[in-house]
């Protein structure tokens, strides 16, 4: 019998669809991050926690 | 990006502010007292596992009690308020704006801190769902729902009245956590009431194994991982003053951390009825969650670089890094654990709270610890009191960490290796649990000791830390400067994605996207669940008097020491009987399958020992099992058995799909009676009184003898027949 629900809980669509999805954002915003007119940008991103002088 | 370089771009003159501290400093100081409560109550019930007798007989501090405090105050209340404290401070300075709201600060700080008081208000008093690291009961799950959507409001009315147009990182960690915990805590709780102190899970059985462990395993990504992760990437390079090491590769953990975690549910829960696919997918996921984690490590630790001296130097930074390093170990170690051969030897196991301890107490502790050593002198206005009584803290907490570690993992080890051991004629060879039990005792010495030293490093801390704060001079509110953001600042040029990162709603809902996909992709199954695990006609619904023995079974956190659920593996068949099957708990409103083996499996003791057994085991365990740890569980035989919501609750279970008949429901209390001066004429004949028959015990006794009794006595051709 668990054979017979294992069998129907098979959707094997499911962890296709879940295992597309992330390789294709992998590498959509692996991409979209490193493309090099990005670098400044994020190199002055990357300062902004440095960035909180007070002005008394 | 200073504000001289950016006045090129923008017009209009900067705006004065101020930042709220105070509120910080609130959360500061209940991160402080919350976390000396979580820990003294987690050495409190390692001692209790060494020694039963710390249990001292007493319903509210008894180990099934105690612990789900512990778990709560040290999750919610002491890891909860540091988050808060953490997320204000950078938060504002993040985006050069005073939070949203004074009020709704306030709000979501004293609103936090009655929810925690009331979880220590009725966790020892047997108030709870019985489901692990969700224990609180329905109005508190409402109040912090509640407290969660003010802090929410507050946070992004916040991002609203920024002054920084980019979104720093640390505050898309905040995001995401902000949005998931909502996610996970509403579904999770779903439930219906039976009275103002009791509910039932909507869901049953695999459902809501399924749901729960969702919930549990995102709880630690999402309450534990991310926001510290965020306050990772602002306090470290806050603390040595340079920027991290990379910020694209932050990015990338970033999204790789919110895409994964969320779908790695399962590996919770291998071996038990879940499908298979299920449990091969969650595997596929947790392996591939080493790598974003790692990611995000090494950056930490890199940002670090040529500064190294400062971890020698300076508490902040030594506890921080430290803090990484134990991240780094405690990720290698959970997708280990979710290989499926790895994971048949330690789950069940000391090995899973050694693994959850290298993460609470080495990533947790030590980064808050790393944290409020750079907050507290400067909220305070004051130098640190003591960087050697901070040192010596850190040597007691990580020498205290090691211990627990590694008791743990020898504990777990040998158990496993034991339970598991046969002989070449297929027998088991230790068939008596409690062999296995005495062997690891002294580990769980070993273990109380080391969290006793975690304990005391906490409270050096906290007289370090209190010290500073009252040497701290009073200042005047520090003013600050920007230039306001208005649509017309956008930069010339942009990259699209400049843009995105400057539209945080987008951002989130992006985000929610991500969340949402990999949440349904991971529930889906689970709504489903109902259609597939064809339901067993010999699986009956528990009678009324055994549904409150369950309900005792509950209250007193027996699923804390105990599974109900037998992995088809060679030697548990042989050591509890038949494999599980999903059809056996269709009416399990919440599931009970525990997560550890503190004692032995309890899918298959129904019938297993006479009542008499049971009566005399839970009056005192050592008496039938010499050994034992096993708590004395005495006030249930002087305590009645509650009949009054008992209508109500079959009520309830009738909306749930139990199928109990309107009759049935109308004589529930008759029959109950009828059933309990059964088993209470049966214990007449070795002695015992027959007033027992009103007691609390004869109802656990009812229930205990009814677990897997329809299951174990269907013939296997039927099962087989039926199942089609
Ligand atoms: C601190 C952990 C702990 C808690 C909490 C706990 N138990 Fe146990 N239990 C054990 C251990 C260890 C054993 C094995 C030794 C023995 O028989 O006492 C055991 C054994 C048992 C057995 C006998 C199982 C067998 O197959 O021989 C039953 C039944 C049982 N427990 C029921 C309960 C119930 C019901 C509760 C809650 C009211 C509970 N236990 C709470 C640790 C615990």
């Amino acid at each position: 019998m668990k054979q017979e629900v294992l069998k129907a809980f098979d959707l094997p669509w499911l962890p296709v669809i879940a295992l597309v999805l992330f390789v294709t954002s992998f590498v959509l915003y692996t991409w979209w991050t490193y493309r090099a007119t990005n670098k400044s940008h994020y190199e002055q991103a990357g300062n902004i926690p440095l960035d909180d002088k007070d002005i008394a | 990006m200073s504000s001289e370089n950016r006045s090129a771009v923008r017009t209009g003159t900067p705006e004065k502010f101020s930042y709220d501290d105070q509120i910080v400093k609130l959360f500061v100081i209940a991160t402080l007292v919350w976390g000396v409560v979580a820990l003294l109550l987690g050495v409190t019930i390692a001692f209790q596992l060494a020694d039963f007798r710390l249990n001292f007989g007493l319903p509210w501090i008894t180990f099934g009690r105690l612990r789900p405090l512990h778990t709560n105050a040290a999750i919610f209340a002491f890891c909860g308020n540091a988050i808060f404290a953490g997320i204000y401070y950078s938060h504002q300075r993040l985006l050069k704006a005073r939070l949203f709201s004074d009020t709704l600060s306030k709000i979501h700080f004293w609103g936090w801190q009655l929810i925690i008081v009331s979880a220590a208000l009725t966790l020892p008093f047997g108030i709870t769902t019985g489901k692990e690291y969700a224990e609180l009961e329905w109005p508190i799950d409402i109040a912090i729902t509640v407290i969660w959507v003010v802090f929410a409001v507050n946070f992004f009315g916040t991002i609203i009245r920024r002054r920084e147009r980019h979104i720093y990182v640390a505050i898309w960690f905040y995001i995401a956590t902000i949005l998931t915990v909502a996610v996970l805590h509403i579904v999770n709780s779903l439930e219906i009431p039976v009275s103002l102190t009791k509910s039932y899970s909507l869901y049953a059985g695999v459902q809501d194994a399924l749901v729960q462990w969702w919930y549990g395993h995102n709880a630690v990504a999402f309450f534990l991982t991310t926001p510290f992760l965020g306050l990772m990437y602002y306090f470290v390079p806050k603390a040595v003053n340079r920027p991290v090491y990379s910020y694209r590769l932050s990015i990338i953990h970033f999204w790789s951390l919110t895409f994964i975690y969320i779908w790695a549910g399962p590996h919770h829960l291998l071996y038990t009825t879940l499908p298979e696919w299920a449990q091969t997918l969650g595997m596929i996921f947790s392996v591939m969650l080493w790598m974003p984690s790692w990611g995000g490590m090494i950056n930490g630790l890199m940002t670090l670089r040529g500064v190294w001296s400062k971890v020698r130097t300076e508490p902040s930074v030594r506890f921080m890094a430290t803090a990484l390093t134990f991240y780094g170990m405690a990720t290698f170690e959970g997708p280990l654990l979710s290989i499926k051969s790895v994971n048949s030897i330690a789950h069940f196991t000391d090995w899973i709270p050694g693994h959850v301890h290298s993460g609470t107490i080495g990533w947790n502790y030590m980064l808050i610890a790393g944290m409020l050593f750079y907050l507290v002198p400067k909220l305070w206005n004051s130098e640190l009191y003591s960087k050697k009584l901070a040192h010596q803290q850190f040597w007691f907490a990580t020498i205290g960490l090691v211990l627990y570690i590694i008791s743990m993992w020898v504990a777990g080890i040998t158990q496993s290796l034991m339970w598991r051991a046969m002989d070449d004629a297929g027998k088991l060879i230790y068939p008596n649990f409690i062999e296995t039990v005495v062997k690891i005792v002294p580990m769980y010495w070993v273990r109380a000791i080391g969290g006793t030293m975690v304990l005391i490093s906490f409270i050096m801390m906290v007289y370090n830390l209190w010290k500073t704060a009252k040497a701290g001079k009073k200042t005047d509110v520090v003013v600050y400067e920007a230039y306001p953001l208005h649509a017309s600042h956008v930069e010339e040029g942009a990259t699209s994605h400049r843009k995105l990162e400057g539209w945080p709603m987008i951002f989130a809902a992006l985000s929610l996207i991500a969340i949402l996909v990999g949440s349904a992709i991971e529930i889906i199954p689970s709504l489903m669940a109902d259609q597939y695990v064809v339901k067993v006609s010999a699986i009956k619904p528990y009678s009324p008097l055994e549904l409150l023995g369950r309900d005792v079974y509950i209250k007193e956190g027996c699923y804390l020491c105990h599974s109900q659920t037998v992995r088809p593996m060679p030697h548990e068949v042989v050591r509890y009987g038949k494999a599980s099957n999903a059809a056996e708990f269709v009416y399990d409103h919440p599931f009970q399958w525990g997560s550890k083996r503190t004692g032995p499996d309890l899918a298959r003791i129904g019938g297993k020992y006479p009542h008499m057994w049971h009566y005399k085991h839970f009056y005192e365990p050592r008496e039938v099992t010499a050994g034992s740890i096993m708590p004395r569980y005495v006030w249930l035989f002087d305590q009645k058995i509650h009949y009054k919501d008992l209508p109500t609750k079959m009520r309830v279970m009738q909306q749930l799909g139990v199928p109990y008949t309107d009759e049935e429901v109308l004589k529930s209390v008759e029959t109950a009676q009828l059933q309990a001066k059964g088993i209470a004429d049966e214990l007449a004949q070795s002695g015992v009184p027959a007033k027992v028959a009103e007691m609390d015990i004869v109802s656990l006794i009812a229930y205990i003898q009814r677990i897997g009794m329809d299951y174990t006595s269907m013939p296997d051709e039927e099962i087989a027949t039926e199942g089609k």
